[in-house]
């Protein structure tokens, strides 16, 4: 018996197992937070803290600030991403960094080993 | 270490797009439409804080006129009379208060809080009583002493039998 020659299939598992071996440390890590579902719980906490201290009231009123000028519907989304990256980047308290590094530094720590 | 730093910068950019997103969608939708009336409020109402706080500014607010929100003046003594309940006397009602702290303690001497002992304002009112006591049959001396917990020879003698009941 023949296979049918007309089914084209994508290339086997073994090439993407190649791949594999070439994931950055940063890239594996990255999927062991996400996995573990500390990313999530990393992003909780940094947005609980971030509202607790006023930061995200600051970007809201930027935002309608931005909006005010521009027009409501001239404005998208990757605008208001551009104004409030670089203020947002530089406006976290510092005790929340601090915590948040700390935890991401214990759970590298712990997934080193 | 950067890894670390890394990580929660990319933390941090995914929230400030959450956040960009959540904007964008308020003000697609014209849910901030409030808010501007809101914000024009507070703006106005921390400019007139600002004036009023102001002792040097216009010479409306140094005087007794300064008006409120429905157009009245009011003097800084309220003025209107009235009859006092305790004594009968025409007072004026920003008078009042002080009026009524001397006019009730009537029947005593103006604040007599300050007594010739330190033992309290109870002793006073026990030594207007007759010197007589009627409490202690075992007491020879005055009421001061009554007061105390007596000395030993009168719980003594109380007890009867002389033994000081202890606890």
């Amino acid at each position: 018996m023949r296979r049918a020659s007309s089914i084209n299939r994508p290339p086997t598992p073994d090439a993407e197992v190649d791949q594999e071996q070439e994931l950055s440390l940063q890239e594996i890590i990255n999927i062991k937070l996400i996995e573990s579902g500390e990313k999530e719980r990393l992003k909780e906490l940094l947005r609980e803290r971030l509202i607790e201290c006023g930061w995200r009231d600051e970007m809201k009123a930027q935002c309608r600030a931005f909006t005010r000028k521009r027009g409501r519907n001239n404005v998208t989304v990757d605008d208001l991403v551009d104004v409030i990256t670089p203020k947002g980047r530089a406006s976290v308290p510092d005790s929340v960094k601090a915590e948040l590094l700390q935890r991401i530094r214990s759970f590298l720590v712990s997934a080193a080993l | 270490m950067q890894l670390a730093s890394h990580f929660l910068g990319d933390i941090l950019d995914s929230i400030i797009v959450d956040v960009a997103s959540e904007c964008h969608r308020i003000a697609r939708l014209g849910l901030d439409r409030n808010l501007e009336e809101e914000e024009e409020e507070m703006k106005l109402s921390a400019q007139a804080r600002v004036r009023v706080a102001d002792p040097s500014s216009s010479s409306e607010a140094n005087s007794k006129y300064v008006v409120d929100i429905f157009g009245q003046t009011h003097p800084a003594v309220a003025n209107e009379i009235f009859e006092c309940m305790n004594c009968g006397r025409s007072i004026m009602a920003g008078k009042f208060a002080p009026h009524l702290e001397k006019c009730m303690g009537k029947g005593r001497r103006a604040r007599p809080k300050a007594t010739r002992s330190n033992t309290g304002a109870s002793q006073n009112r026990y030594s207007r009583s007759s010197p007589i006591s009627t409490y202690s049959p075992y007491s020879s001396s005055s009421s001061v002493n009554r007061l105390s917990n007596g000395t030993p020879g009168v719980a003594g003698e109380e007890y009867g039998d002389g033994a000081f009941a202890e606890t």
